[in-house]
Order: structure tokens, then sequence, then C-alpha cells
């Protein structure tokens, strides 16, 4: 079967591609790769190889996080005795870079404040090793649910689960060491895992979605302390929702960008440009595609206040 | 959430349950308990201040639920905090029963360790503890919640 990009995608995508935009199209056909993250609460690198592997399993170890994997299985990953047990977190590969980015530590007080289903926030937890306070925060009941699972599962002790609209944070009357803001968004680089993503996408929907991702940033710069870190992140591929709220957030919101850098990740840094729009900062921040690592695509960028 | 924080004497006396049910003592020092209507107590680490826990919709870990006669369900999250150094209401159980004990369907046990009909008992296979089931004459009731069980198989009615 024939599977296409929607026309306005295409258009917008070919010009900020150029020749690889071919790279991008190849990937309506492909997978990203299978990736679990050990639950280092629960049991060791080593422990869970070695029980995946006698099950024969085949584990590579993800370039840019060393306890997480790559799988090649028979079996499902989500119907065996250790995902149960809650040893390891199944998430794509990308979205452990938000958080590497962040680089929580033990005794923070963080923020990550539209956290649901859970994929940052329990690798938070991890980080933390489950010392200090992290706040989870969601809007929706359904989805607030399924946090607070997965946060049970990791053996969290040290989360606070909230359900409020986010752009009304401060009512929490607390301030953070460092926020981790991965807002909702278009979704279009997760068009790898699943098409359907695309059918919602318009270029309207993607500023829409822009205007609401700034008043989200403004409302997080007002709880993060005076020379904390904000990491912003997307899983969209587009401009308007990245590189355009990075500018906003350094020109209207005061933050400081630092440059990122993440080791064993094929990445490119922002787009300098896109229209008529330039972006100045771009170039401390990283975006990568779906052809990149054979995940789904992001854009991350560091702030400091 | 709406629950409430033990005190020092609930604490020791929750300790005292799970020492009595599983033979073992559990320290709760770095962890504040708070239980709800429903008898859940959940375990919040001090640095987590109160006044959050209250306005918060979920706080901490489940640890397990007080029941009548003084015993204690345990969440599969609460059976690895004890189970490591518990001598009692243990009940070994092999892969296949196991995997129904995550299907949520009764099981067999292979060996019952200083284990009480009718009360809650770990469920252990190799070195891993799965939550808690009920003992029967002749069969384990599994308590694992709907949303955590996982299904191998469509099975025939």
């Amino acid at each position: 079967m024939k599977i296409e990009f929607p026309s306005g995608f295409r258009k917008k995508f070919k010009e900020i591609l150029g020749d690889e935009f071919q790279l991008l199209e190849s990937c309506l056909y492909k997978k990203p790769k299978e990736c679990i993250r050990v639950n280092t609460i629960k049991i060791t690198k080593e422990e869970l190889r070695e029980r995946l592997e006698n099950k024969g399993w085949k584990l590579e170890e993800v370039p840019w996080y060393e306890n997480a994997f790559f799988v090649e299985t028979e079996e499902s990953v989500a119907k065996t005795k250790e995902f149960f047990l809650g040893y390891y977190y199944i998430q794509d590969a990308a979205s452990l870079v938000p958080v590497l980015v962040l680089d929580p530590k033990p005794g923070e007080i963080i923020l990550d404040a539209c956290a649901s289903p859970g994929s940052k926030t329990t690798f938070i937890v991890e980080l933390m090793k489950n010392e200090g306070l992290i706040i989870a925060n969601d809007i929706s009941p359904k989805r607030v649910k399924a946090l607070s699972f997965n946060l049970q599962k990791i053996g969290a002790t040290n989360a606070i689960v909230t359900m409020m609209d986010a752009r009304k944070i401060k009512k929490l009357e607390m301030r953070f060491d460092k926020i981790l803001l991965d807002v909702p968004c278009s979704s279009s680089g997760t068009f790898i895992s699943s098409f359907s993503v695309l059918e919602f996408w318009s270029q309207h929907v993607v500023e829409r979605l822009s205007n609401l991702q700034k008043q989200l940033l403004k409302a997080a710069v007002e709880v993060l302390k005076e020379d904390g870190i904000l990491v912003y992140s997307t899983c969209s591929l587009d401009p308007e929702e990245n590189e355009e709220n990075m500018e906003y957030a350094i020109k209207k919101l005061g933050l400081k960008p630092e440059t990122i850098e993440v080791k064993g990740l094929k990445y490119r840094r922002g787009l300098e440009s896109y229209g008529k729009k330039i972006f100045e900062n771009a170039k401390h921040a990283i975006r990568f595609f779906p052809f990149d690592n054979q995940t789904e695509g992001f854009f991350v960028c560091k702030l400091r206040k | 959430m709406q629950a409430k924080k033990m005190s020092e004497s609930e604490k020791k006396e929750l300790k005292r349950i799970v020492e009595k049910n599983y033979g073992t003592k559990i320290d709760f020092l770095h962890f504040n308990c708070y239980i709800n209507k429903r008898n859940e107590i959940y375990l919040v680490s001090k640095l987590v201040d109160e006044r959050l826990v209250e306005i918060a919709s979920y706080s901490g870990l489940y640890f397990g639920k007080l029941k009548r006669n003084e015993k204690i369900q345990l969440s599969v999250e609460g059976s690895q905090m004890v189970g490591k150094k518990a001598t009692k209401n243990i009940a070994i159980v092999d892969d296949e029963n196991v995997s129904r004990f995550m299907e949520g369907l009764e099981c067999k046990w292979i060996e019952l360790l200083n284990c009480e009909l009718n009360n809650f008992v770990l469920i252990k296979n190799g070195n891993d503890f799965f939550g808690t089931g009920i003992l029967r004459e002749d069969k384990i009731e599994s308590l694992v919640p709907k949303a955590r069980r996982i299904m191998r198989s469509i099975r025939k009615v």
C-alpha cells in the first residue's frame, strides 16, 4: 500500500530538508527500533541483560544512554515477567534525550510540567535515585492515571502527581531548580511510530499549538528559580513549535541559551531560518529527524534563567 | 490526595503488622506513610512537603492495604520491598503458574513457606516477588489489579 505525506506537510518539509526529504519519505515504510530502558531503581543493567539474553533476546546498547537497549526478540516486550515486575520501561529511544539534557541530580526540585504518560518522568526519578522531589503534572484525569501507574511500577517515592493546566502552575507556590517542558505538540516527528498523527497535522494546528506552547513557556519561566534550567522539547518537526518558541523564550522571557551536546546521537543544530524568520539562537539547540537514528524526531533546547 | 499522615506510633503498628504477617521488619525511616479512607498506605519520601501531598492527585508509592484481623495485602512494589527478607507467608510458584498469576488467574504452588490458610501470601518465582495472593486450600487467588495484568493470549471462555 502506498503511503503519502499530506500535501501541505510534503511541501513544507521539502523546503526545509531539500535533498534529504527523500530520507524522510523513506521513513514512511520503517518502524522505529524497539527500545527498553533499564529501571535502575529495581535492577542493575547487568542483571537485566543476563536475564533477557538468556531468553534469546538480542540487545544493543543505545549509543546515547548506557542503561537503555535496542531489542530484537520474538517475544512481546510488554508481556514478560520482567516488564510486569517493573524491571524495564518501554519507550522510544529519542525520548531519552530531553531528560539527558536536563541532567537531573539527586536532591533537586524538578517540575515535569506536561508529564503523561511518564516516560520522561520515570527516567527523571531514576536519575535522581528517588531522592529530591519531582512534581509531575498533567491536565487530564485519564493521562494522570497512566502517569501514576507508571510511577508506581518503577517504584517512585519522590514523585507527586498534580492535575492542572500547566499555564496555572504558579498556583503551586513553588520554585524549581529544573523544569522539563515537553509540550503538547503536533507530534509530526512521531509519524514513524504512528502515521495517524499526520491525519491531524495542518499548518493551522501547528500555529495554534505554537501559541499554546508560548503560554506554557511563560508560565514555566515564572516558577523557575534564578539560574535554574529549563529544557524545552517537542516531538514535532515544525519550526513554529521549535526554533520559533526558543527565540520567544530568549527574546521575550529573558532566558539564556546553553549549547547542547549529546554523545552518540546523530543530530543537527536548529534551523537558522525558515521562510522570512531568522532564528539567531538555534545553533544552541538540537533537532533530529526519524531517519537520523531510526527513532522518532525531536527538537530539544536548554535555557537558563 | 485525601490521605492522613501516619503518626510515629501508627507507623510502629504498621511495622508490627508487616512483621506479624511476613516475618520481617521493614524500615520506613526515609518515608512518611499516608493512609486513606480505604486503608491504603502510601510511602512518600520525607523530603516531600506535607502540603504537596494534600493537593496532589497521587503521591509516592502504593505499599499495600490494611485488612481486618491485622492482615495486610501488599502491592507488587510492597512485596518487592518486604519479600527479600520475608520468612512467612511465601508461596513459591513455577513459571507456568506465575504467568497465570500475572493474568489475574488462580494458580498453584510448588512450595509454601510458613503459610497461613486464607491469609495473603507473597508470590515468589526465582528471586522475584510478584505481589500478594490469597491462599486457599487448593489454590492461590491472584490479586493483581486489572491494569497491571499481563495477558499471554486470548483464552476460550
